[in-house]
């Protein structure tokens, strides 16, 4: 690329930002199941932290290793990009967080293909959605599930892309999944409880070390096969629960 | 100390290899290419320093079904870690039914559980796996479990649960004590409704997981899954039926090896 980028400061924040045409304000990060199930306002730290040890670590992890795929050998980038696809979906047990993930990447990727599209990372990637769209059906995830997002690439794998595109860095991809996913509890707890906006900020900022150290435990990966896997029973069990709600605030 | 099943055909015979270690394998029933197998523990199971290890290999064509005849207790580790692994493969037009009891980690404990499924994009497999935290009135030792279930050369599902401190959170296990889960790999299953308290996730291939988390084992209790889903087994590919015969008691022994506690292929005791 010969264009000057602008400061990749700017960009992180930049796509960590809410207003981003995402599709971000849809989503509680599991919140709202969870309140919903039980959880008590005052230990919406915890879950956050629960999060950030498991699905969100996942996530991240997923990121890191799309744009590393991205950022190589550039015979390899499409292959690459549908292995970490592939293991994102094993990792993913529950259809309502992969089809919450699915519906979010394809925001990201819109906004991809208008802003970096003729960038080699987002040419590999609409490889890879093509090449995982015709594949032998067989193969494919058939039933009631997923359907309408199949093909859809996940959340992660369009952000490690876009993470490519302006020049973060592992650790910064990694960071970015962290912070959204943080960032988006704390503030769908305001629109579903009584909580004092500074507070929420300040669950924010308390875990703002476990969002750097997870981003340090995944940065270094790059072989789809060592994305950790680790699972939360009772998000996956809230979140399936949700999809079946009539009334609801948030899609997820 | 390693337990192998190996059940295969073996021109119109059903083979049976059968080694025991921690575990020792017997045959309980045999008709046509279906085989029941127990698996009986051979002596206090898991001590600290116990590392058990089960290969089930379930040739083309068979149908095995192993059944426990009493669950594991992880007993305290006593400063030793323990370890059971089973590394699982299930053929072309094959199944596999295991139906486990339940896997108690007691206070002490220090356990990495790890399953390894490999199946056959025409074979399918079903498995129950039911983790306790802690004995009656326990909290319950230190638990890493991962399962890896792989079809058709493809990931189906690759899952960690990390029991050892950081679980008590709202979103992983709370304050339940009990994860019971049941997996499908290589058939999507029947719909059917899901029973009070289990949740199924349909996975992104041929498979699906069923769970149950909760407080104690009786209201986590995902086993209905099992007889919802065990017709799925039976509707594997049909292969030409061998002759009904015990397994063949001439076939090698699995006297390999140093292993005193090998048991021969024996003929069915039921």
């Amino acid at each position: 690329m010969t264009a000057v980028h602008p400061p990749t400061s700017v960009l992180f924040a930049l796509l960590a930002d809410a207003r981003l045409p995402t599709g971000g304000h849809t989503q509680s990060a599991g919140l709202e199941p969870a309140l919903l199930a039980g959880l008590a306002v005052a230990d919406v730290p915890g879950y956050i932290g629960g999060r950030l040890a498991t699905v969100t670590r996942t996530e991240a992890a997923v990121a890191v290793v799309a744009r590393h795929v991205v950022l190589g050998d550039p015979d390899e980038r499409v292959a690459g990009l549908r292995a970490v696809w592939q293991a994102w979906a094993a990792r993913t047990p529950a259809p309502a967080l992969r089809e919450t993930s699915q519906r979010l990447g394809r925001g990201y990727l819109r906004l991809a293909h208008r802003l970096w599209g003729a960038h080699p990372a987002v040419v590999a990637l609409d490889a890879a959605v093509v090449a995982e769209r015709t594949r032998p059906s067989a193969e494919r995830p058939a039933g009631p599930v997923g359907r309408s997002d199949r093909g859809q690439p996940p959340r992660p794998l369009v952000l490690g892309v876009v993470g490519a595109c302006v020049g973060l860095d592992a650790r910064q991809v990694a960071q970015l999944v962290g912070y959204d996913d943080v960032q988006t509890i704390a503030s769908a707890t305001l629109k579903l409880a009584p909580v004092d906006p500074a507070d929420a900020t300040g669950w924010v900022v308390a875990a703002a070390p476990t969002v750097e150290a997870m981003a340090a435990r995944v940065a270094h990966l790059t072989d789809p096969d060592d994305i950790p896997a680790s699972g939360a029973p009772l998000l996956e069990e809230w979140a399936q629960q949700h999809v079946r709600r009539t009334e609801r605030l948030f899609s997820a | 100390m390693r337990t192998v099943v190996e059940v295969a055909r073996a021109g119109r015979r059903v083979r049976c290899v059968l080694r025991a270690g921690h575990l020792a394998p017997r045959v309980l029933e045999q008709s046509g290419d279906r085989v029941r197998i127990a698996l009986v523990a051979t002596g206090a199971l898991l001590l600290g320093g116990d590392h058990v290890r089960v290969e089930v290999r379930v040739g083309d064509g068979v149908a095995v079904e192993l059944v426990e005849t009493s669950g594991t207790v992880a007993y305290h580790g006593r400063g030793l870690a323990s370890s059971w692994s089973a590394d699982v493969r299930v053929g072309r037009g094959a199944s596999l039914l295991w139906d486990a009891l339940p896997f108690v980690v007691s206070d002490g404990a220090d356990v990495t559980r790890t399953t390894s499924l490999h199946v056959h994009d025409e074979g399918a497999a079903l498995l129950r796996e039911t983790l306790v935290l802690g004995r009656d009135g326990q909290r319950g030792g230190l638990l890493r479990s991962a399962t890896r279930a792989v079809v058709s050369g493809r990931d189906l599902l690759v899952e960690e649960l990390d029991l050892t401190g950081g679980h008590a959170v709202p979103g992983v296990l709370g304050d339940a004590r009990v994860v019971d889960s049941v997996l499908l790999a290589g058939a999507r299953p029947p719909a059917a409704d899901e029973p009070r308290g289990v949740v199924v996730l349909d996975l992104h291939g041929p498979g699906a997981l069923a769970r149950a988390v909760g407080t104690a084992a009786h209201v986590a209790d995902a086993g209905a899954l099992v007889d919802t889903w065990r017709p799925v087994l039976r509707a594997r590919p049909a292969t030409p039926e061998p002759d009904d015969h015990p397994c063949d008691p001439d076939q090698p022994t699995g006297t390999t090896g140093d292993d005193d506690r090998s048991t021969p292929c024996m003929s069915p005791t039921t």
